[in-house]
């Protein structure tokens, strides 16, 4: 089992690195833009999405793949430059989060 | 064949992990002084910059202690590993392993030949205080549980309920020792900045790197063993919100907490084991 604990932290840690060259390759400036990133935003609610909803997937696919998808695009938003990917992670968790309620409340 | 994977795959998750929640540690630190602080996973990237940077060795250093005690400390956290999560062995290996660590600070800081690290090698010896409120958990836990051994305190756990509601002051002796160990703590004298960074200050390049690798392990161990001990079978996500959960309280208590100085460090210790100690056989008594 640990074996799949370890595919999640790495899939974290080579999001949490793609998102920090990713990220200073983009904001090169001395100060912060603190306007909403759509790549950001669109890649945060995907990974939240996956990894809060994974069983959603259950059936199709290994639950372990949508897991590991969702925790590297998750680092990818992040891991990036300190100062951004904040409100994009926060509208993700809260996206993920009510398809989460509306799973459980529905079925 | 398993058993050696089992313990490989163990080793690098704990380093990985516990690499993560001290990035996490210094992240919420820096956030509680207004700063932005470096991203999480800094520390990891820290401490594999380690092993491909220069090394130097100072003329004054002691050689074969000098290298051998960094390997010591990494042999005996990943001991840790194999006794806890591995095999869920018995509690007075830990302490034994805690004692140790005392042990190569104190060899880590003598044998550089600097100043810093020999006053923080005689740091070491008073912080040898930190050891009295685990061994005095210990003693709680075998008296409520009957059993040392991590397997045996998880099944009464299963059957009883959480430690922590039946012996709550061997729990803060617990935490007391994770605070501790936790980076920038105001115990953490043989670290102290007055001393540069004490028993560490003269190791640079891979030695460094088997520094930081073990103190990740050492944080991964301390809050698996506090959750196992205390809050029984909790599950994959138990332990991820109850590690990142303490991780963040300790951050909290260091921003917020200038480091004492050693006599305060070892008389305050020694203050919660002490009153700690009475309310638990009074607890047990009732």
């Amino acid at each position: 089992m640990e074996i799949f604990y370890l595919i999640y932290v790495l899939a974290f840690i080579v999001g949490s690195i793609g998102g920090l060259l990713l990220s200073y390759k983009k904001h090169m400036e001395p100060f912060i833009i603190s306007e909403i990133d759509v790549l950001y935003l669109v890649l945060s609610i995907i990974g939240w999405i996956l990894f809060i909803n994974h069983s959603l997937f259950a059936g199709l696919i290994p639950v372990f793949v949508p897991i590991t998808i969702g925790l590297l695009l998750i680092g990818l938003v992040i891991g990036a430059r300190p100062g951004y990917g904040r409100k994009e992670s926060i509208i993700g968790i809260l996206i993920a989060g009510i398809i989460y309620l509306l799973k459980f409340l529905l079925f | 064949m398993y058993l050696m994977a089992d313990i490989l795959i163990n080793v690098i998750l704990a380093f990985l992990t516990g690499s993560l929640l001290l990035g996490f540690h210094r992240k919420v630190m820096a956030r509680i002084q207004l700063r932005p602080g470096p991203p999480i996973i800094q520390y990891l990237l820290h401490s594999l910059k380690f092993f491909f940077k220069e090394t130097s060795f100072p003329k004054t250093a002691s050689m074969p202690f000098y290298i051998g005690i960094v390997v010591i400390l990494a042999g005996i956290w990943v001991t840790g590993i194999i006794v806890g999560p591995v095999t869920k062995g018995s509690l007075m290996i830990i302490f034994g392993i805690y004692a140790i660590h005392k042990i190569v600070e104190h060899n880590s800081g003598s044998s550089s030949g600097s100043p810093y690290g020999k006053l923080s090698c005689v740091r070491a010896v008073f912080s040898a205080a930190g050891e009295l409120p685990l061994f005095a958990g210990i003693a709680i836990i075998y008296f409520v549980c009957g059993s040392m051994n991590i397997s045996d305190i998880i099944a009464y756990q299963s059957i009883h309920g959480a430690l922590i509601f039946k012996a709550p002051f061997a729990a803060l002796m617990f935490f007391t020792l994770i605070l501790t160990k936790s980076p920038y703590s105001p115990f953490a004298i043989t670290k102290g900045k007055d001393i540069v960074s004490g028993f560490e200050t003269e190791h640079y390049g891979f030695l460094r790197g088997y520094i930081m690798f073990s103190e990740s392990i050492a944080w991964y161990v301390l809050l698996w063993l506090f959750l196992t001990i205390f809050f029984g079978p909790i599950g994959i996500l138990g332990y991820v919100v109850g590690m990142i959960i303490i991780t963040a309280i300790t951050a909290f208590i260091n921003a917020t907490t200038p480091m004492l100085n050693p006599n305060h460090s070892v008389m305050l210790q020694f203050t919660i084991t002490l009153v700690c100690l009475i309310g638990s056989i009074v607890l047990l008594v009732l």
